[in-house]
């Protein structure tokens, strides 16, 4: 369905994404990294709203540099931003996106896709009057309404709340069952574990892990041992222990046998004049996986202007 | 013929948008009304005896004037919000969304005019017919679309909601206040006819003054005005092409 081949971005000096390869099925898949990893921008490449510096996308086999309004009529694309107009109803949004793409008889294929989206009871009020998760939704129905064979979602369930974040993810997943692939991006590690079939992890524009989320549970074998302890922390010279990270007095440890080295961990530290709060010996989540390929910190990426605004535009 | 249907469809959701609140449309229409009657009828003006019939054309092409360059704002909100992400992603042409959107500008310069007109009328102002009125139309329409155009252009380039505020309010008074709308060239001073007699509003201006008090057709100032308009709007559509990929 989608071929990324060596795709590359930079603005300026900045380089947005590096020589990306990624080949998606028909399925749901994720991209997972931290902000200003370069998610959104290979999205709004393939979304045919940024040119490529180098390298190719092809969507159904349309060239995205080379036949944009093939791709434009394959896809859709709900951004991270809720571009909903607040002043119409929830059906003239719908209807407007039916009207620019020109669907035949366009009045029953609005409320087939209002419907779907359990809209149908408030598409007659003004979206003024909509919570997050229906707006939402009711984006997803625009994105549905000339029905697309491939569907981008940067962030869908972005700053929503459990029950509505809940409901999108049912509904995605229903989507993928009647055949659309689903390309996304997402912040929540559990969310793409439970329902992504594929994910890749990027980092500073490289993709840096790619299968699927119980490989690469998986291929971290180890226990996560995480202590809280106060002091400086010098460094461990045991054999099968590795420091995998430390910040805010908080020290990660990976070890084969956890519960084993935990004694031996401890003794260390307290050599070192630390003094230890807790310690907590478990099994790798997906956020582990996550933590442990990526580098980037928080600091290091950039402001995102996008949330600021959408967080200013909900209040 | 996809890019006439969507710039329609363009045009709609801004027209439903802006008459669905009834107190931005009666605020967009009592400004320039204002206007009319607090200028038109207390100004101590000695060259006319009729100053309201002598203002009437000049403030219809103000408010075209300032709802014109007032409206960049609205290509600016797109922009932000993320609307213009979500409409550049669909097939429909891209322009369609430019065209609509100056379609839209200069249409609702065009009904504040129809208001201040009607005012005026009520003032008792001499009509001349309504082919002098449908001309003036056609001069406005033009006029609208240059300034819709400058409008969307400043704002595709300035791409902030203050930044283009400023810059509405440093080119908008001049512009209006070195035209013919307040007094004729002859009786301004020397520098000021100068400035003038180059300024696009006072061509828009003169002509409508012209029809409005039954004059024959201003052919030259029409056509300048039309050419105008025409390199503006194809400057607008290349910096918008730019702007968009």
């Amino acid at each position: 369905m989608i071929e990324i081949n060596n795709l590359t971005k930079y603005f300026g000096d900045l380089c947005a994404v590096d020589h990306v390869d990624l080949h998606v099925k028909n399925e749901v898949f994720g991209l997972l990294g931290p902000n200003g990893a370069g998610k959104s921008t290979i999205v709004r490449i393939l979304a045919t709203l940024q040119r490529p510096t180098e390298g190719t996308a092809r969507i159904c086999g349309h060239d995205v540099v080379k036949d944009p309004k093939k791709v434009r009529s394959v896809i859709s694309y709900v951004p991270q931003e809720m571009a909903l107009d607040i002043k119409l109803t929830g059906r003239e949004n719908v209807l407007l996106y039916a009207k620019l793409y020109g669907i035949p008889d366009r009045a029953r294929k609005v409320d087939e896709v209002l419907d779907l989206m359990e809209l149908s009871e408030r598409s007659g009020d003004l979206v003024k009057t909509y919570s997050g998760g229906m707006r939402r939704r009711l984006e997803l129905a625009q994105a549905l309404v000339h029905e697309p064979e491939v569907l981008f979602l940067d962030e869908p369930t972005l700053g929503l709340d459990v029950a509505a974040r809940k409901k999108i993810w049912r509904h995605i997943s229903s989507l993928r069952e009647d055949g659309i692939s689903i390309f996304m991006t997402t912040h929540y590690m559990e969310e793409a574990d439970e329902y992504c079939d594929t994910v890749a992890i990027i980092d500073h524009g490289k993709i840096v892990a790619l299968d699927t989320p119980e490989r690469l549970k998986s291929s971290l074998k180890q226990d996560v041992i995480t202590i809280n302890a106060t002091g400086n922390f010098g460094g461990l010279d045991l054999d099968c222990v590795t420091f995998s990270r430390g910040d805010n007095g908080e020290l990660r440890f990976l070890a084969d046998h956890g519960e084993s080295v935990l004694p031996e961990i401890s003794q260390a530290l307290l050599r070192q004049g630390m003094t230890i709060q807790s310690m907590m010996v478990r099994k790798p989540t997906f956020d582990d996986v996550f933590m442990d390929r990526v580098t980037t910190s928080e600091e290091d990426s950039a402001f995102d202007g996008y949330k600021f605004r959408t967080m200013l535009r909900r209040r | 013929m996809s890019l006439i249907r969507s710039m329609w469809y363009y045009f709609e959701r801004d027209l439903i948008k802006w008459t669905r609140w009834k107190m931005t449309v009666f605020a967009h229409l009592v400004t320039p009304a204002a206007w009319l009657i607090f200028v038109g009828l207390t100004l101590p003006v000695t060259f006319t005896d009729n100053y309201l019939e002598y203002l009437t054309p000049g403030i219809m092409v103000m408010s075209v004037l300032f709802a014109s360059l007032q409206s960049g704002s609205l290509v600016i909100f797109d922009k932000i919000l993320g609307f213009l992400n979500k409409f550049f992603a669909m097939p429909s042409p891209r322009e369609s969304y430019l065209f609509g959107k100056i379609l839209f500008i200069t249409f609702r310069g065009l009904v504040q005019a129809t208001v201040i007109f009607g005012v005026a009328v009520l003032f008792g102002i001499t009509v001349y017919g309504v082919k002098s009125i449908l001309l003036t139309y056609i001069v406005l329409f033009i006029f609208g679309a240059l300034f819709a155009s400058i409008a969307t252009t400043i704002a595709l380039v300035v791409d902030d909601h203050d930044g283009y505020a400023a810059i509405n309010a440093m080119i908008s008074m001049p512009l209006f206040f070195t035209s013919t709308a307040l007094m004729p060239y002859d009786k301004m001073p020397g520098w000021l006819r100068t400035v003038a007699s180059v300024n696009p509003v006072s061509h828009a201006i003169d002509s409508a003054r012209v029809l409005l008090s039954g004059g024959d057709i201003p052919v030259s100032e029409i056509l300048v005005l039309a050419a105008g308009a025409t390199i503006v709007l194809a400057i607008c559509t290349s910096v918008f092409r730019r702007a968009t990929l």
